[in-house]
């Protein structure tokens, strides 16, 4: 069975024309997938719509076969332990006031996910490589790199089945983010992972499959080997035209 | 030929902090120079020291000259016409670049009317319209005399940026400042304005000094990069060179890292 | 991504000149209020010199027109200054934080309605607002002066509020908080209303400057504390008449006001200034 089922799904905000127009792909367990779009391709809605945060205009997005409904308050609470995310930037995704047991810890207590809090955070920061004195601490006292590290172990930490990601490497230095999307090839060992994206490289780099989005229709969809390899439509034989390569030489 | 600009061993503290070490770096006309570093390298800064914008508070020794002329003690109003016709700058976000009250046209007529009369040019009204629809043609964009009528808000990010740069045009600098000019654009506009800015430095036989993190990016448009980290230039050489051969851990750890998404990219296809 | 490479290192988080004078000044005026209600230097009703007599050793402030110490008035002033200020701001805080994270929190239409009846309500002056609640109720009193002026200073509060916890509702995590299931309630008591306490907290200290002006207002028109409570607005309404004669009893309690005001305002500079996250939090 999918893990995530994304049926037919319409969007539009009130009175605008479409965002989104029957997307349709399924992900299964412990797969990783990468969705790929400009602005204006309606992934950023669409990733609203999968961390519940909003509900389809028309269609449906199931997880392990359940339809998810954001008025139902008793549902919702089960999704988001099993989804959660990372977002882009990583100094407006921790809030400045809390220290970072506080942040990591944010999950388990909103979702009263049972067990030793300590011990769950402890290993979560030991999973993203942050050493444990970082507890007590604040969030300016890291780098963006250290800080993307914090946003990934609160979203690690309640062991959700699904880790949704946000340009969560966009804004980080180009060293950081080899080692950023190491960390999350890792992590895609254990869960599912669906990666939102406008750099083809680090999708390339970390998923399976993918999914090429275009003004809120999907172009192109299958193994990231195949479409990346044979991009079939103009759109994508376009965006991968446009990823800045470098120059052809020696190899060191 | 005497250098556009000659950076020489300039050091900057900050409250005893330093910020940039020794940094030397010379641009001859016409050249195209890349600045390569993550953030804290001290690549903008240094940018900024080369056109006398050094935050109060800040300290610079050593020498820099613009033209001939030197910047590390030149007065603010000597330093504002040799800023303006010397050098232009493209920043990363257009949107904060540009005044959100005036429609673009107007934006760009100003520093226009400004060079034309430095020129000693014809800079009546009918001249500097007849200059913005020239820029803005220049940097391919569609129907000018529409577009110049709008307001910033009213464009997509990467004919905001097509407008800054027509901006920077309007003052035939000598050498041309682009602070991660394409960052913040979607890949298929970025390859646009890459192309653009290539063909506009060609044409206007203008130096470059490009600045980005991005090292692909900067490959597509200069012909010599310097590496910067901590403060400190670590390497310099042609593109190709320094790319296919880097001699300093940091560039190394640099172009492993760049290539390791190509290598991905590669890989799937 | 834009990462400032320009950050000035500051030494310390400044705790600045302003804010040590503020607090001398404040702290001045809330001792004189303690001491004042164990110790006076006389009766405060009792005949205790001539009629309108200039300040000397014995009176500090002179005597008033029935010949009482005007400097004991003047200290038993400072209670009720502060006593209303802090009650004014306390009501004034609670309805306008509530009101105003209401607001933040509504759909479009809510917030639209409650913004556009806080502006309309910010239109009225403080003192009008205060009068009408006054007029209202069936006499003027202590406790009716502090919550008028809470009411009319609950607007100012809930506009800030409303303002600064829409900022803070934009960032992503509060979206990370939504997605790991943290509740509206939660979201405010954890991250929004920390986030903005600080500015909140500068802008109570300067609330609490206008309502001891307000209730001095209100006093001088009869519309505060009855006698025998020695406001200030009381008593500079009672120096009315022989201000030409003896403008000491004019000077004096306007004095006390100024030097309350004055210290509280400078007291929010300087909490501004260490409040400030520019300041204290570097990367």
């Amino acid at each position: 069975m999918n893990l995530l089922d994304v049926n037919a799904v319409d969007f539009a905000y009130r009175s605008d024309k479409a965002v989104l127009q029957q997307v349709s792909f399924a992900v299964e367990a412990g797969a990783s997938l990468g969705i790929v779009g400009e602005s204006g391709s309606g992934k950023t809605t669409l990733l609203r719509l999968l961390l519940g945060l909003s509900q389809p205009s028309a269609g449906s997005i199931a997880l392990n076969g359940a339809r998810v409904d954001t008025r139902d308050a008793g549902f919702m609470r089960s999704y988001r332990r099993q989804v959660q995310a990372v977002f882009q930037d990583p100094y407006s995704s921790l809030d400045p006031r809390r220290n970072v047991f506080d942040i990591i810890a944010e999950p388990l207590r909103s979702l009263r996910v049972a067990g030793n809090h300590e011990d769950m955070v402890g290993a979560a920061l030991d999973s993203v490589g942050l050493p444990q004195d970082s507890l007590r601490r604040y969030p300016h006292q890291f780098s963006g790199g250290q800080r993307q590290r914090i946003a990934i172990a609160r979203a690690i930490v309640a062991r959700p089945q699904l880790l949704l990601a946000d340009e969560a490497v966009s804004a980080l230095d180009l060293t950081t983010r080899v080692r950023i999307v190491a960390l999350l090839q890792t992590l895609a060992q254990h869960m599912t992972l669906v990666f939102v994206s406008h750099d083809l490289g680090v999708v390339a780099a970390l998923c399976r499959d993918i999914v090429v989005l275009e003004r809120g229709r999907i172009v192109e969809a299958g193994r990231t080997q195949d479409v990346l390899g044979r991009p079939k439509h103009p759109y994508t034989q376009a965006l991968l035209a446009s990823v800045p390569r470098m120059p052809e030489g020696l190899m060191p | 030929m005497r250098p556009v600009l000659d950076i020489a061993d300039l050091s900057i503290a900050a409250n005893g902090k330093t910020l940039l070490d020794k940094v030397s770096l010379s641009i001859a006309p016409g050249e195209r120079v890349g600045l390569i570093g993550e953030s804290g390298s001290g690549k903008s800064l240094t940018a900024l020291a080369a056109i006398g914008l050094l935050a109060p508070g800040l300290t610079a020794t050593g020498a820099i000259s613009l033209d001939g002329q030197d910047v590390i003690g030149a007065s603010e109003r000597s330093m504002v016409s040799l800023r303006g016709n010397v050098t232009a700058t493209v920043f990363q976000e257009p949107l904060t670049a540009l005044d959100p009250l005036q429609p673009v046209g107007r934006q760009i007529a100003e520093p226009l009317r400004r060079r034309l009369r430095r020129d000693g040019e014809a800079a009546g009204r009918t001249d500097v319209a007849a200059g913005v629809q020239n820029l803005l043609a220049q940097v391919a964009l569609p129907d000018p005399l529409a577009l110049s009528r709008r307001y910033p808000h009213e464009l997509s990010g990467g004919q905001r940026q097509r407008v800054a740069i027509a901006m920077a045009l309007a003052c035939r600098p000598q050498l041309l400042i682009a602070d991660e000019p394409t960052t913040a654009l979607d890949v298929t506009t970025q390859a646009e304005i890459l192309r653009l800015l290539a063909k506009l430095v060609a044409d206007n036989g203008m130096a470059l000094l490009f600045i980005s993190h991005d090292l692909p990016v900067v490959a597509r448009v200069v012909d010599r990069v310097v590496v910067m980290q901590h403060g400190v230039v670590v390497e310099a050489g042609p593109v190709g060179e320094v790319f296919s051969r880097p001699q300093h851990d940091y560039t190394r750890s640099l172009v492993a890292a760049a290539r390791s998404f190509d290598g991905a990219l590669e890989g799937a296809a | 991504m834009t990462t400032p490479e320009l950050t000035i290192p500051q030494t310390h988080p400044r705790v600045s000149a302003t804010l040590w004078v503020g607090l001398v000044l404040v702290g001045l005026h809330v001792a004189i209020a303690l001491l004042s209600l164990v110790w006076t230097p006389y009766d405060p009703l009792g005949m205790t010199g001539g009629r309108l007599e200039a300040p000397s050793w014995a009176h500090w402030a002179g005597t008033d027109r029935l010949g009482r110490d005007f400097f004991t008035q003047i200290m038993l002033g400072s209670q009720i200054a502060l006593v209303v200020g802090a009650g004014a701001v306390a009501i004034g805080g609670a309805i306008g934080v509530t009101l105003g994270l209401l607001a933040a929190f509504a759909s479009r239409w809510l917030d639209d309605a409650l913004a556009a009846t806080l502006d309309i309500l910010i239109a009225f002056p403080t003192l009008l607002i205060a009068m009408l609640v006054v007029a209202a109720s069936d006499e003027a009193n202590l406790f009716t002066a502090i919550l008028a002026i809470g009411i009319a200073l609950s607007a100012i509060v809930a506009r800030l509020t409303r303002i600064l916890a829409k900022r803070v509702l934009l960032l992503d995590y509060i979206t990370a908080a939504r997605t790991s299931g943290t509740s509206w309630m939660g979201i405010v008591l954890i991250h929004v209303l920390p986030n903005i306490w600080p500015t909140l907290a500068v802008n109570f200290a300067l609330q609490f400057g206008l309502a001891a002006i307000a209730e001095a207002s209100l006093s001088y028109l009869g519309l505060g504390a009855p006698p025998p409570n020695a406001s200030w607005g009381h008593l500079l309404q009672e120096a009315q008449g022989t201000v030409y004669t003896a403008p000491i009893g004019a000077f004096a309690p306007g004095l006390a006001l100024v030097i309350l005001v004055v210290g509280i305002n400078l007291l929010a500079d300087g909490l501004r200034d260490v409040a400030d996250p520019t300041r204290s939090a570097q990367r």
